[in-house]
């Protein structure tokens, strides 16, 4: 479940297919994922999962499996 | 009315300035979160008047800005509102003893930048990440016309609010991507308590040197953030509002 609220997050602040290989994403290795995208990123798992994310788990979300151990911290189970 | 339904999160709520602001923003149909240091009756008295007489809600919430877990805390709390913030007025501040540069420890100049520069960064990033996910808002910090043009002693005061004032300028640029809008207002010798600082010459001098010869009053500098915080200044963002009695 969470686990498909989090690939949410990512489709719709990316834009991105389906089919992404998502567990590939990389912060700043595609046009949408830049620092403006990262923030839309960040708004959205906020609202998705009900958090407020640290600023240094925000500096430290880097690729997309990161970002879930980053929330685990706050108690977002996969 | 010009804030109607909004909400805002104002600093420094207790005396002065802020609660000039507190009190034209909730005149105006604004609620607010009113932040301060320390609960006091005669505050709690105050905001629960402003509740009854302009049915608007006001939250008080008391924390420090020189201590950031506290700040985050405070942050957290307004976060788990789940409410819409519209505005931000970054308003707290210190002004040190009157002192030479060659006198002033580093120590003082940390404390004095850490209230005054680094805690109203530290909300802006939390509440501007609240204000970008509704791709609007207004910021207005309080800066002093003495980050403008300098003045004697206090060089902790006036880097400090020449900072407010630089950083105004960038976040202006950087918000404008969500729609929100970042100004300042550079207030000159206001009536409040942080005047018996000043020395009596100093303070006729400043009084002397507008063209209005005399010094503001709270709630004309509150009426500035009014309208820089509401959408009369739809267009307005990066500018630095002086509020000095001319100069």
């Amino acid at each position: 479940m969470n686990e498909q609220k989090y690939k949410k997050a990512f489709i719709e602040s990316f834009n991105l297919p389906d089919t992404t290989e998502f567990e590939k994403l990389e912060y700043n290795t595609f046009e949408e994922w830049d620092s403006i995208g990262h923030m839309q990123l960040v708004a959205a798992l906020e609202t998705e999962f009900d958090i407020m994310m640290d600023m240094d788990d925000i500096i430290d979300f880097s690729t997309y499996e990161k970002g879930k151990e980053i929330l685990k911290k706050y108690e977002v189970a996969f | 009315m010009l804030l109607q339904g909004k909400t805002a999160v104002i600093t420094g709520c207790s005396r002065g300035i802020g609660k000039s602001t507190l009190e034209v923003f909730a005149r105006n149909g604004c609620s607010v979160w009113a932040c301060c240091r320390k609960p006091s009756e005669e505050f709690e008295a105050f905001i629960l008047n402003l509740q009854n007489e302009y049915k608007v809600s006001i939250y008080p919430l008391y924390f420090d800005l020189a201590d950031s877990e506290q700040v985050k805390k405070a942050a957290k709390e307004i976060f788990s509102s789940k409410q819409k913030i519209d505005i931000l007025v970054n308003n707290a501040g210190v002004t040190p003893t009157n002192s030479l540069f060659l006198m002033t420890p580093l120590d003082s100049m940390k404390e004095i930048f850490n209230i005054n520069f680094f805690s109203s960064m530290q909300l802006i990033q939390y509440i501007g990440r609240l204000m970008s996910k509704n791709r609007s808002g207004s910021i207005v910090n309080v800066a002093s016309i003495a980050g403008l043009d300098g003045g004697p002693g206090q060089l902790e005061y006036t880097a400090s609010k020449a900072a407010l004032i630089g950083a105004t300028k960038k976040l202006a640029d950087e918000f404008a991507d969500y729609q929100i809008r970042v100004n300042a207002v550079a207030p000159g010798v206001v009536e409040t308590d942080m005047i018996g600082r000043m020395s009596e010459e100093l303070l006729q001098e400043s009084v002397s040197n507008n063209h209005m010869k005399r010094l503001g009053k709270a709630e004309e500098i509150a009426n500035a953030i009014l309208f820089l915080a509401s959408d009369q200044s739809s267009f307005i963002t990066g500018q630095i509002l002086r509020v000095d009695g001319g100069c």
